[in-house]
């Protein structure tokens, strides 16, 4: 069973998928809402939204590259 | 746009020349490949050997030489400006001026201001724009495929002999932001910042007294104390995976699809087929994530700087 690793890898690539989308989608919905809500406010909401946006961006990077290194280490 | 296409046209002709020769013998290799065009020249034939120091290798690779090429370019160009800009009898920005002025006031303003506060902002905010500045152009760089230019030009025009200049620094990607590396030196450069600016603010030994908040019951800290030592050597790491991650996905995927053009060609019989598929489908959808790569380019370097301001704010207004 010398590709099980690869099974790994790819079971592990769908679930960050997942999770990233699901995270992201999340805050796109809260931030539209809130400016639908108060349209005065938009400037402060994207600024607000954006640091953690590329934070989680940044935690899917981070389990892709260890996906990566499953892959090409044996 | 239009440039674009016509540049990765030329993108693929070098690639393909090259493998054209190995054709000959073992097909087309496209992990292979596409590993070569993102990581570094190779060690032991690089550009310009530099003499071992303290142990260290100080030869001069392909990502080396392009963080001198960026380092150079963003001097001249950002000297000259301010100079020419400084030498007027009334200071009215134009051009060039105008929108480095707007790009540091942006800076300044957005990132430095929020998380630094009117006393410090001066102090950090040259560290800001340096890596700011440093990050895109060496991101942005890597999107110019000046270097495929140079092997087509030398394999059909100037056939130099097999040890020249040219011939050695077509190998390796321009990319020097994709190696984990450079970002670990400069995610390195933040985690020092952030020692320094606590010690700034508050003095030496109340920065590490400030890692932690005060006032917990005793036993809390020996949880905290080591999750807050791992957090701050996690940060930089963090930073270093994310922009390295980012720069090279992007440029594997791009790789990737123009790798589609030799594969059917191989696997199909004939280059009709090859640049069939080349046309319909490898280069609008190649032009389209290079697109797509322009955006991850200025968001990666934002989202570097924004970062960096945070933690050094952090340190900086320990005092919750």
């Amino acid at each position: 069973m010398g590709v099980l690793h690869y099974f790994g890898a790819a079971i592990g690539l769908g679930l960050i998928v997942i999770g990233a989308g699901l995270g992201i989608g999340k805050f796109a919905a809260a931030a539209a809402e809130g400016i639908a809500r108060q349209p005065s406010a938009a400037d402060k909401i994207t600024g607000a939204v954006n640091l953690p946006l590329f934070l989680l961006e940044g935690v899917a990077i981070l389990a892709e590259v260890f996906v990566l290194l499953i892959v090409l280490m044996k | 746009m239009l440039l674009n296409l016509i540049l990765f046209q030329q993108e693929a002709a070098p690639a393909a020349a090259e493998s054209a020769k190995e054709a000959a013998k073992e097909g087309f290799n496209a992990g292979e490949t596409i590993i070569e065009h993102v990581s570094n020249s190779s060690h032991e034939h690089p550009l310009l050997h530099l003499p071992h120091v303290f142990g260290i290798d100080f030869s001069v690779t392909k990502h080396v030489f392009m963080m001198w090429l960026v380092a150079a370019i963003l001097f001249v160009v950002i000297t000259w400006t301010v100079r020419r800009y400084l030498k007027q009898e009334q200071r009215l920005p134009t051009g060039l001026m105008n929108g480095l002025e707007a790009v540091v006031e942006f800076i300044r303003d957005s990132i430095a201001l929020p998380n630094f506060g009117a006393k410090w902002v001066m102090t950090w905010t040259p560290l800001l724009l340096t890596l700011f500045f440093f990050i895109l152009g060496a991101n942005a760089i890597g999107l110019i495929p000046i270097f495929d230019v140079v092997a087509v030009l030398d394999h059909f025009v100037l056939h130099t002999g097999p040890e020249s200049i040219f011939k050695q620094i077509i190998h390796g990607g321009t990319t020097a932001t994709a190696n984990f590396n450079v970002t670990a030196a400069l995610a390195t450069i933040t985690f020092i910042a952030i020692i320094i600016a606590g010690a700034k603010a508050h003095g030496f030994v109340k920065h590490w007294k400030n890692i932690v908040p005060h006032g917990l019951h005793p036993l809390i800290y020996i949880i905290l104390i080591p999750i807050e030592i791992m957090g701050m050597f996690v940060r930089p790491f963090a930073l270093t995976m994310r922009l390295a991650a980012n720069m090279t996905g992007g440029h594997i995927a791009i790789l990737a699809i123009l790798s589609f053009v030799f594969l059917f060609a191989e696997k199909l019989g004939g280059a009709a087929v090859g640049m069939g598929v080349g046309a319909l489908v490898s280069v609008p959808m190649a032009a389209a994530i290079s697109g797509l790569e322009i955006i991850v380019v200025l968001v990666q370097a934002y989202v570097f700087t924004l970062l960096t301001a945070v933690f050094i704010g952090m340190a900086i207004h320990a005092h919750h």
